[in-house]
């Protein structure tokens, strides 16, 4: 798809790439950093390692990452007349809101592919742990990645209507906030259609913490499914809402 | 001859506030088509109907005989060739990287690409960095990037604004050949002195009103310059030709408006007012004063 390829070409010398290396390597530093300091050893290996470093990055740091790439990815069309550029050429609303979406996917699996390699390489040169991280957190990484997906078409479209850089990620602030308070009251059916509550859920996964019943099982497994087809149901409807209203709005 | 372009009725408003007031433009085929008006007239929301960027209040824009609004704009958008307020492009992208990315969302071939880039004559710049371009290679670019899908129509908005004396001249010549290549272009200014020597058709707007459409010759035919008359006794003159409107002007009495027959008529007046005269001529005007009385609202 052509506008997939013309926002991979925006993206070259973007400051997006700051945020996808700096933020989970921040997580790494604090989470991995604190056990540090506190000299006490982990308790349980890479699993404790994982679960410092995930759980606080998937409170509301991710969600403010993902809402400042979504910023990021459009900051570009606010200025000067490129939304006019944009909006006059013969392509749709939805090619449009596929090719900012893609975008934002793109960079936030490179922001979790860095936070995975800097756990590895913290449990590795910092704790001296034995092997490497256990296969199953590669897949939860993915589940997040997918989990991310509502979370970042939201605020692309959220992005799309504000010309601000910081409103929407207050909105993804606050979003952040609302879902985690969700998932820790338990309210599942409500929590599976707040974008922000599944990506703070996909994080828990396989550590206990709040709702999470620790290593995953086959009832775990079901969950992690039921959580990725709600992210990539809310996912479509985030992408065809903005597309929609990129098709109806006047560019002012 | 063929138009490209026709609105009927235009009127955009904002709330209590019209801001384009029941346009009918026409603009044809294979023209270069001077939109003209202060700024604030209503030119850049007139364009951005025309492209559908915004909806009218009232009334049809038809572009290429098809009626544009949201359903058609895809379609149509692939003939025309844009630039509307400030020049697009991404800053931390070099020139040759803008193009690009054009040429990736439509799926142009690098033929057309190079063709846009050596129209604007921007080939030697396009290794740089936008954010170090001047204001007249982003013009330029921003040219290029509507010019890469080869339209038959291009809609400038004050491309020539904020670019000194010889960007606005380049500009002048960039139009030409497109014109000459047998692209219509409607291009908006504030200024009428930018677009009278390349435009062959002329549309007037003030206060979102088409006060004038047609060609520079038609604009000089139709209005009136002032009738100015040499006397004896210029006050005593001023006084009698008052019921027409005349006024004392640096010793020269000032009659506007006025056509062959009130002028012979004028004459008579001063003549049986025993007012000696010793002369009567047309004020010599410009086509930019003509444009000035024009939107300062005197008229024709």
């Amino acid at each position: 798809m052509g506008s997939v390829r013309a926002e991979f070409i925006k993206l070259r010398r973007s400051l997006s790439w700051a945020v996808v290396v700096l933020l989970p390597l921040a997580a790494v530093g604090s989470g991995g950093g604190n056990t540090a300091l506190s000299g006490e050893p982990l308790a349980d290996g890479w699993h404790t390692l994982w679960l410092r470093v995930v759980v606080f990055y998937g409170l509301f740091p991710l969600a403010v990452g993902v809402a400042a790439l979504a910023s990021l990815v459009w900051r570009a069309e606010h200025e000067g007349g490129n939304r006019n550029a944009l909006m006059a050429r013969p392509v749709s609303g939805l090619e449009v809101a596929v090719g900012k979406f893609a975008a934002l996917a793109a960079l936030t699996a490179a922001m979790q592919g860095v936070l995975v390699a800097g756990t590895v390489v913290a449990g590795k040169a910092v704790y001296g742990l034995p092997g490497s991280l256990p296969a199953e957190y590669l897949l939860v990484s993915v589940l997040i990645v997918v989990a991310c997906l509502p979370v970042a078409a939201l605020q692309s479209g959220l992005s799309m209507l504000m010309r601000s850089f910081g409103a929407p990620v207050a909105v993804g602030l606050l979003g952040a906030g609302f879902g985690v308070l969700l998932v820790a009251l338990r309210a599942d059916a409500l929590a599976a259609a707040v974008p922000y509550s599944l990506l703070s859920r996909a994080t828990q996964v396989g550590t206990g913490v709040f709702a999470d019943p620790g290593p995953i099982t086959a009832e775990g497994a079901a969950d992690a499914a039921g959580l990725a087809a709600a992210a990539l149901v809310l996912t479509a409807v985030a992408v065809a809402g903005t597309a929609a209203v990129l098709e109806r709005r006047d560019v002012a | 001859m063929s138009t490209i372009i026709t609105t009927h009725s235009l009127t955009k408003s904002y709330g209590d506030r019209t801001v384009v007031d029941g346009l009918d433009l026409r603009v044809p085929e294979g023209c270069v088509y001077g939109f003209v008006g202060p700024n604030g007239a209503g030119k850049s929301t007139t364009m951005k109907m025309l492209l559908s960027l915004v909806r009218p209040t009232r009334g049809e824009v038809r572009v290429m005989g098809r009626r544009m609004d949201r359903s058609t704009r895809r379609e149509l958008l692939g003939s025309i060739g844009s630039l509307i307020e400030t020049p697009p492009a991404y800053a931390h992208l070099t020139g040759a990287e803008n193009m690009r990315l054009v040429q990736r969302l439509l799926r142009l071939g690098d033929g057309r690409v190079d063709r846009a880039v050596r129209t604007v004559r921007l080939q030697d710049h396009l290794d740089k960095r936008v954010r170090a371009y001047s204001l007249g290679m982003k013009q330029r670019l921003g040219i290029a990037m509507a010019l890469a899908r080869e339209p038959r129509l291009l809609v400038l908005d004050e491309p020539a604004n904020g670019l000194d004396p010889a960007g606005i001249d380049e500009m002048r010549h960039l139009i030409k050949r497109l014109a000459d290549d047998g692209i219509t272009v409607m291009v908006s200014s504030h200024l009428l002195d930018e677009v009278d020597r390349t435009a062959t058709v002329l549309g007037i707007l003030g206060g979102g009103r088409l006060l004038f459409q047609g060609t520079r010759d038609e604009l000089f035919s139709r209005s009136v310059p002032d009738v100015l008359i040499d006397t004896s006794e210029p006050e005593r003159a001023a006084a009698a030709t008052e019921p027409w409107g005349g006024t004392l002007d640096e010793g020269t009495v000032r009659v506007p408006g006025l056509d062959h027959p009130a002028t012979a008529e004028v004459v008579a007046r001063l003549v049986d007012a025993r007012v000696d005269v010793y002369g009567v001529r047309r004020e010599d005007r410009s086509l930019e004063d003509v444009f000035m009385d024009l939107t300062r609202g005197r008229g024709l």
